[in-house]
């Protein structure tokens, strides 16, 4: 027996653990994982880290790997067949050359992965649709999370990343956590804010349930859902109004404070407490706490940027900063911390429909002739893009089929799980001409597929990852792949070629080098560098052994804004699109599991995780809800909005306030992302999926309902081909 | 003195990736390796919230169990400063379940069968990895090191170190 021992980064969540592999090299299978020294877990992982590789097994729980190329050679309503990779890429080739050469190159859509592929895909993945297809069309899920922070930081202080590395949030003095989770969603994180707090931090958690933040807290504001902006214009009323603000500091590194003055004076405490649902004195103590010290750090999440008021909320945290001038030191600054392994690194790679990689602009015209010249183009499209939440608009809202998204490239996304407005999503999945999925298990969305490629996995491929706080870091090959799957990167080039553009790499390395040269952010980040660091956090200027990258960003008040200052910026409050009402009187907001992982084609394939949840999940309701409704913890219960209804199971709990309601988004049975709206901030396009209205209903038959969730499970698995157990054992 | 397993509320999380440790370190044979539809899933902890508090629940393994004095088959025993369950003499009566105060003991299927096709049911509680880890596995997964094992000899310097700081404390 060869034992190997294979360091690499977790898969889950933007916190970037380490883990070290030790596989047989024979038998080509893990024997052990355990954590090891990182810069941002010290020795430390999480349940998802520690248990979560194991549908690299594909023990066919939720849905089964894909081993081979599929394509519906009848065309729409035809069955999926096994091809050869020659077939499956010709056909793919084939089909988006028609739809391009009838409708144009607006036509189709690409959504690219933060997941496992890693940067190098990504970057290909854009690179083809931009030179080889010849649109700005292509997006990713950071449009469902965290755009809002990306479009908020960078109109204000011109970077949308964490402006704090994760270490450093042990150091701070304040936190202010607002709209974050960190025990759900990054648990290594939440260690770090732990450790703050035993070192004396002061911590300030605005947030409508009762988190584990929230419990450690020194203060708790547990406002309204969806009244975000209120409090943080308020706060910073508070600020000025007590002359508690960084004059120098504002004077000197930032501007239109003015204007941003006359807003948040429209915010008094006692006006604003009502409406927040707050005492105006814990608004006043939270404001002079965040101001009274220089290490102030702010931390958000989906809580935040999930609101039609994402973008705007994020520019008003950044302008909290700004007024108190909580930037550019150690332990400062503003965390919007980045669910996804490598979702900070798909924005990196310009994954985006108005950036190319390194942030640079499609809309400049001399970004748009340096990528031309490099990528061996005579133009580049000059018009910025589509965001993947606008596909059912363009499909099904569309009445010109020339404006019309045709064909529509997933490259590991499921957005038939993790979109809003499920049904809608159904429907232009099905209206859209041709489908193509890359990815490594069956999904929802690979039902309406017309191509399937399946790729590696993470473990089975060469790649780098940016962690939340700017850091790349290497993945390594774990275990040899089964099957006939290829690298995602292989597939593009594929692709791509048989198109008419081609392109060819070698490794991995040779697409980050290509990269890199053209990001001057990112140019000193080599291999051999983050090899030597184990991490290197961007900006990296230079390729020398003395550019580390850097650990805080806006060093000494110098904003990545074109004149270096910071911008003052915020906006009026106001509520959520959809309200309850009487026919729905609770308002419904989505969660997170902390043992699953997004469309959890992932961590459902996984013994252990599934063991500690399952479906259908819960819907959270507080004690005088439940008694009201009649229903007790673990009974099913039918929860249905304006535009679906599902079934889930009733989880009493005091955390969370009367009225408020709460589903972790992961189910796939209890999917509660057939009830969100697709109602969509409008700077952004983050979808609200966060507040909507609904209603909770008791289930009378326990047992038919729960014979329901069984045969709707059976279904999904069998639909997904998973093999019957006889067939298995 | 017998060892138990300590928790902190100030730094759980509730993560439970103690729950899943415990599984895993008392699987037989490799956990990632059982037929996905064929085993039981019983951790020997349980994870305890309220607005206040999230905290594993672990036996305490107390000098004088009540489980063990209301237990009618004498299944369970105090060896070498840990309380163990034997299952092979545990016959599901429940009485120890009832007589733990901290709700550390639970009867569990086995996921295995008796001669007559019932399926067998037995206590089940924590045994501080007798046998299956170095340290209880628990402890060596939690990331806010929330966890810790405490044996005499830890209880004995922490009570030292907590009356010097009390005779500092009443000087002042």
């Amino acid at each position: 027996m060869t034992i190997k021992k294979t360091q690499t980064t977790c898969c889950y969540c933007g916190a970037g653990c380490q883990l070290l592999f030790t596989s047989d090299v024979e038998a080509n299978k893990i024997l052990d994982v355990h954590p090891v020294q990182g810069r941002t877990n010290d020795d430390k992982a999480c349940l998802k880290g520690w248990f979560g590789w194991d549908f690299l097994n594909d023990p066919q729980i939720l849905t089964k790997r894909l081993r081979v190329p599929l394509i519906r050679r009848g065309g729409k309503g035809s069955p999926l067949e096994p091809a050869s990779w020659e077939e499956a890429i010709k056909f793919v080739a084939d089909n988006l050359t028609q739809i391009k050469e009838k409708w144009g190159p607006d036509s189709i859509m690409g959504a690219a992965s933060a997941r496992g592929p890693g940067n190098e895909p990504n970057y290909l993945m854009q690179k083809f649709m931009r030179a080889g297809v010849g649109t700005n069309n292509i997006d990713h899920c950071a449009r469902i999370c965290h755009a809002a922070s990306v479009a908020g930081s960078r109109q204000t202080i011109g970077e949308g990343a964490m402006s704090l590395s994760i270490p450093e949030i042990e150091d701070a003095e304040v936190i202010f956590n607002i709209g974050y989770n960190a025990a759900a969603s990054h648990p290594i994180v939440a260690r770090r804010i732990v450790k703050a707090s035993e070192k004396g931090a002061f911590i300030i958690c605005a947030d409508p349930r009762v988190t584990e933040t929230a419990r450690i807290s020194n203060l708790h504001l547990q406002l309204k859902g969806g009244t975000n902006l209120a409090l943080t214009n308020s706060l910073a009323y508070v600020i000025i109004n007590e002359g508690l603000l960084d004059k120098g500091f504002i004077q000197d590194h930032a501007k239109d404070y003015e204007a941003y003055r006359d807003i948040v004076l429209e915010y008094p405490p006692e006006k604003i407490g009502p409406i927040c649902g707050l005492d105006p004195d814990d608004i006043k103590l939270a404001a002079r706490r965040y101001a009274g010290s220089s290490r102030s750090v702010i931390l958000w999440g989906m809580g935040v940027t999930q609101f039609s008021q994402g973008v705007e909320v994020v520019k008003s945290l950044c302008s909290l900063a700004l007024l108190t001038g909580n930037f550019g030191r150690l332990s400062t600054g503003t965390g919007p911390v980045r669910g996804q392994n490598n979702v900070q690194g798909t924005c990196d790679m310009g994954v985006l429909p108005d950036v190319y990689p390194g942030y640079q602009s499609v809309t400049d015209p001399e970004a748009r002739a340096k990528f031309a010249k490099a990528w061996k183009v005579k133009s580049l499209p000059s018009e910025v893009g589509l965001q993947l939440t606008r596909v059912p608009e363009k499909v099904v809202h569309e009445k010109d089929p020339a404006k019309r998204i045709h064909a529509y490239y997933i490259f590991g996304e499921d957005p038939a799980q993790s979109d809003p407005d499920l049904a809608e999503l159904r429907e232009t999945l099905k209206a859209i001409d041709f489908v193509v999925v890359q990815d490594i298990f069956f999904n929802k969305t690979a039902q309406y597929a017309d191509a399937i490629l399946p790729a590696t996995s993470w473990g089975e491929h060469e790649g780098v990852y940016t962690s939340s706080d700017r850091g790349f870091q290497r993945i390594r090959k774990v275990l040899e792949p089964l099957g006939d799957v290829k690298d995602d990167s292989d597939i593009i080039c594929l692709v791509s070629t048989a198109m008419g553009y081609p392109m060819k790499y070698q490794n991995s390395e040779e697409i980050w080098n290509e990269m890199i040269d053209l990001c001057p952010k990112f140019t000193g980040a080599t291999y051999e560098k983050i090899e030597r660091q184990g991490s290197v956090q961007w900006p990296c200027y230079d390729k020398g052994p003395e550019d580390k990258g850097t650990m805080f960003l806006h060093k000494d008040g110098q904003f990545a804004t074109p004149d270096g200052r910071g911008i003052f910026k915020t906006s009026h409050y106001h509520p959520p699109t959809e309200v309850e009402n009487s026919e729905y009187p609770l308002t419904l907001c989505t969660v997170r599991e902390v043992g699953h992982y997004s469309a959890r084609t992932m961590t459902g394939n996984c013994r252990a995780l599934r063991n500690l949840e399952d479906e259908p999940g819960w819907v959270e309701m507080t004690p005088s809800d439940c008694q009201a409704l009649g229903v007790a913890s673990g009974e099913l219960v039918k929860v249905t909005s304006k535009r679906g209804s599902i079934i889930t199971r009733c989880q009493e709990t005091d955390r969370v306030k009367p009225g408020a309601v709460y589903m972790t988004y992961q189910w796939w049975v209890g999917a509660c992302n057939e009830l969100t709206i697709s109602s969509l901030d409008p700077a952004s396009r983050t979808p609200e999926y966060k507040y909507c209205a609904a209603r909770v209903e008791k289930i009378k038959d326990q047992k038919w309902a729960e014979a329901e969730i069984a045969r709707v499970y059976a279904d999904l698995r069998l639909a997904m081909g998973v093999d019957p157990k006889e067939a298995r054992s | 003195m017998n060892s138990y397993v300590r928790s902190n509320p100030k730094r759980c999380i509730g993560c439970r990736t103690c729950l899943i440790s415990c599984v895993v370190a008392h699987s037989d044979k490799s956990f990632f390796e059982l037929d996905p539809d064929g085993y039981a899933f019983n951790p020997r902890l349980f994870m305890a919230k309220t607005t206040l508090v999230t905290t594993p629940v672990h036996c305490r393994h107390c000098e004088n169990p009540a489980c063990k004095a209301s237990c009618l088959s004498k299944a369970i025993s105090v060896v070498d400063n840990r309380v163990l369950v034997d299952a092979k003499k545990c016959i599901g009566c429940k009485n120890c379940v009832a007589a733990c105060p901290f709700g550390a003991m639970e009867i569990v299927d086995t996921g295995r069968s008796a001669p007559d096709g019932l399926p067998i049911k037995v206590a089940l509680k924590c045994d501080l990895c007798e046998g299956v880890a170095d340290s209880p596995a628990c402890v060596k997964v939690c990331l806010t090191e929330a966890l810790e094992l405490v044996t005499e000899g830890d209880l004995k310097n922490d009570l030292a170190a907590k009356r010097r700081a009390a005779a500092v404390a009443a000087q002042a």
